[in-house]
């Protein structure tokens, strides 16, 4: 029976880890270029209203994924362009951005009426061979959007460590002076990673509206972007290291129904707390742990201003 | 937007009169502009600058309230009339401003202090949990419970900040992350509480018991509440504690330069400990205010809307404590013009939220235009 269990909660985990994945991979793609992305939450919420949007129109859930990828995108150019133009500080301006997100998303799918308005997902998707595994292969049977998380991952960082423009992102996030000096746009790299961050901030959101949940509430990220936040953190701004704790926190909260379905009487908000108390300890654990080398870009958080006076 | 950088650019200040006479002899196509900060800018022109991004931001947010469904010509009466000239509806402000004027002045206090405090709701509800523990636990005698249920605000609050600050402090955990995950916890266990063994027993709906009328905050008469003015004394308070104690000064030389406040003697670690607690222990004042001197019980989601509130009044009010009771009110006035507009035009209550992000946006990318100007100069000049 505890057997079973197991493989129920294992089995559960990616389905509840993508969305932390997805939002802290944006995030490091926009922070690795010193943009420090506080907004990840209201991104998400725009991500799973545009999503769930377009699956109550259209029903075809790449076509919603696509589209909610670009609402959040649009919606970051106004981060932007306060944060890269206009020098506003990153953080208050992130902050701002969640709170404007929160405000619209709310409003747009109250005033479109779309809360609570179950939708067709996407199905289960075997990955072949390992499905066919005695016991163990029910793990291979996810929907496409786990699977298509992974080369996204593997993408994200062979860009950043194998090609010449992720050298180049990383330089306008570490020195922007430095590579402003050897001819780069900082702005325009800068405004590039932050348009590309938010698209995968806003596919994480749309991944819980559409593929998880199937419906929009109000705030129904509860979190999971300032979560991400700290995730980001956590792994000191390395995809890989991002995806492992993003399946840490997917087993977390995969945990929770399980140990409900298993009858274990524990009380229900302590049970609700925990991922928000984990994130809190691992960002502890992050301080106690840090050693004298720092992986943090170096100019995260910091507008580049070229040759004035400060 | 485009008003505001007029009023930044307006002001010729050419240092060189032949590059000026250049510049203007260059085709439109041709010029150039440099953008160069400013060293000083006078009073006038800075408020006038943030009125105009305030007008902006009213304005666009008049612009979403007519596409929502509420009538253009019914607005101005809605928004200002109804609101500040109507009796019952100032009364209905000042209620609302009391826990409002607390959490913008708990928000100013910390970040005075560098302190990202986000963790307002999550304090507030703590706040307003150990004022109704007093009176479910009938702590005291009758005539001492609303001063203990006050201290015990109080206590709670500030507990609920002294984590962050002193991981921010020793380890230097990021504070913006551990307040907010801080609020969610307080927000689940305030769920835990009022739906489990605090629940009404009389009609079983998810708050506490009533309190009694002793634990409640008097009434003043004509209808306005006390609240009011435990706030009004607090930020006199704070006003006192950051404009003219030596505790103010030592706060502006840790906000200026912590480094160089250290080497000067000032005891900066006790120095934010102290904003940073006391922000708390305001933001408890603030459940105490909701719980205590609006809802006579403890309600699950009362907290909602407070924090980011309390952080836009301190961010509109630049951490000045007796510009941000003025903001709060603004802000109290907001939040009442919201309901009546979610009860006449059926507009949901959301948009009070998006209304203050839009002036927030408006106003921070206004401070732009404050600290830069654009010069124009010739393209020989410039290249």
């Amino acid at each position: 029976m505890s057997g079973s269990i197991v493989l129920n909660w294992l089995a559960s985990t990616p389905d509840f880890a993508v969305p932390y994945a997805l939002a802290a991979l944006g995030l490091i793609i926009s922070e690795r270029a010193g943009v420090l992305s506080l907004g990840a939450e209201g991104l998400m919420l725009v991500g799973a209203l545009a999503g769930i949007g377009a699956q109550l129109a259209f029903g075809q859930p790449a076509v919603s994924l696509v589209l909610a990828m670009l609402a959040a995108s649009a919606v970051s150019l106004l981060f932007a362009v306060m944060v890269i133009w206009l020098r506003v500080n990153q953080v208050i301006a992130g902050l701002a951005l969640v709170f404007f997100c929160q405000g619209l998303t709310a409003l747009v799918g109250s005033l479109a009426e779309w809360t609570n308005h179950a939708t067709n997902g996407i199905g289960g998707m075997a990955l072949w061979p390992l499905s066919l595994l005695p016991g163990v292969g029910r793990l291979f049977e996810q929907n496409a959007m786990v699977w298509l998380t992974l080369p996204i991952f593997a993408a994200v960082a062979w860009f950043f460590s194998r090609t010449s423009a992720g050298l180049r992102l990383r330089a306008v996030g570490e020195n922007p002076q430095a590579a402003d000096a050897a001819g780069l746009r900082v702005a325009l790299w800068r405004l590039a990673a932050v348009l590309a961050g938010a698209a995968l901030v806003g596919l994480a959101g749309a991944y819980i509206s559409v593929v998880s949940t199937k419906l929009w509430i109000a705030g129904m990220t509860g979190g999971r972007g300032w979560i991400a936040v700290g995730l980001v953190i956590f792994a000191r701004w390395s995809p890989w290291k991002a995806l492992v704790g993003a399946l840490l926190f997917g087993c977390i909260e995969a945990l929770i129904p399980q140990l409900a379905a298993a009858g274990v009487q524990l009380p229900q908000y302590f049970v609700m707390m925990t991922p928000y108390a984990v994130t809190l300890g691992v960002m502890v654990w992050v301080a106690l742990a840090r050693r004298g080398g720092d992986d943090e870009p170096g100019a995260l958080g910091q507008p580049y201003v070229r040759e004035e006076r400060r | 937007m485009a008003d505001a950088s007029l009023a930044a650019v307006a002001q010729p200040a050419q240092c060189d009169p032949d590059a000026a006479q250049r510049a203007r002899r260059q085709p439109l196509a041709g010029r150039r502009y440099a953008l160069e900060i400013r060293q000083h800018m006078g009073w006038q022109r800075q408020a006038l600058i943030l009125a105009i991004a305030f007008l902006v931001g009213l304005a666009i947010s008049a612009a979403i309230l007519v596409a929502a469904g509420v009538p253009a010509d019914e607005l101005a009466n809605e928004f200002v009339m109804q609101t500040f000239f109507d009796g019952q509806n100032f009364r209905a402000v000042l209620f609302q401003a009391a826990p409002m004027i607390l959490v913008g002045l708990a928000g100013s206090l910390a970040f005075r202090a560098r302190f990202w405090n986000l963790g307002l709701e999550g304090q507030m509800v703590w706040g307003a949990i150990g004022a109704t523990a007093v009176s479910m636990w009938q702590v005291g005698p009758e005539t001492l419970r609303l001063p203990l249920m006050f201290a015990a605000a109080i206590g709670c609050g500030l507990a609920w900040v002294l984590g962050p600050a002193w991981l921010k402090i020793r380890l230097g955990v990021n504070e913006i992350i551990s307040t907010l995950m801080l609020n969610y916890m307080a927000a689940n266990f305030l769920l835990h509480l009022v739906y489990g063994s605090w629940k009404d027993p009389k009609d079983n709906f998810p708050y506490s018991p009533q309190f009694r009328a002793f634990e409640r905050l008097p009434e003043l008469g004509a209808g306005v509440s006390s609240a009011i003015l435990l706030a009004a004394v607090v930020a006199l308070l704070a006003w006192w504690l950051v404009g003219v104690s030596r505790a103010g000064l030592y706060l502006r030389f840790v906000d200026a330069n912590p480094r160089v406040a250290h080497a000067n003697g000032v005891p900066v670690r006790r120095t934010i400990y102290g904003a940073v607690l006391l922000s708390g222990a305001m933001a408890g004042l603030a459940g105490f205010a909701v719980a205590s001197g609006q809802e006579g019980r403890l309600t699950q989601a009362f907290y909602q809307g407070y924090g980011f509130s309390g952080i836009l009044i301190a961010f509109l009010a630049r951490n000045n404590p007796l510009a941000a009771t003025v903001v709060a009110l603004l802000v109290a006035a907001l939040f009442v013009t919201g309901r009546s507009l979610q009860v006449f035009y059926q507009v949901p209550f959301s948009m009070v939220q998006l209304i203050q992000a839009i002036i927030v946006v408006c106003v921070a990318a206004s401070d732009f235009f404050i600290r830069h100007r654009l010069r124009r100069v010739g393209a020989e000049a410039a290249s």
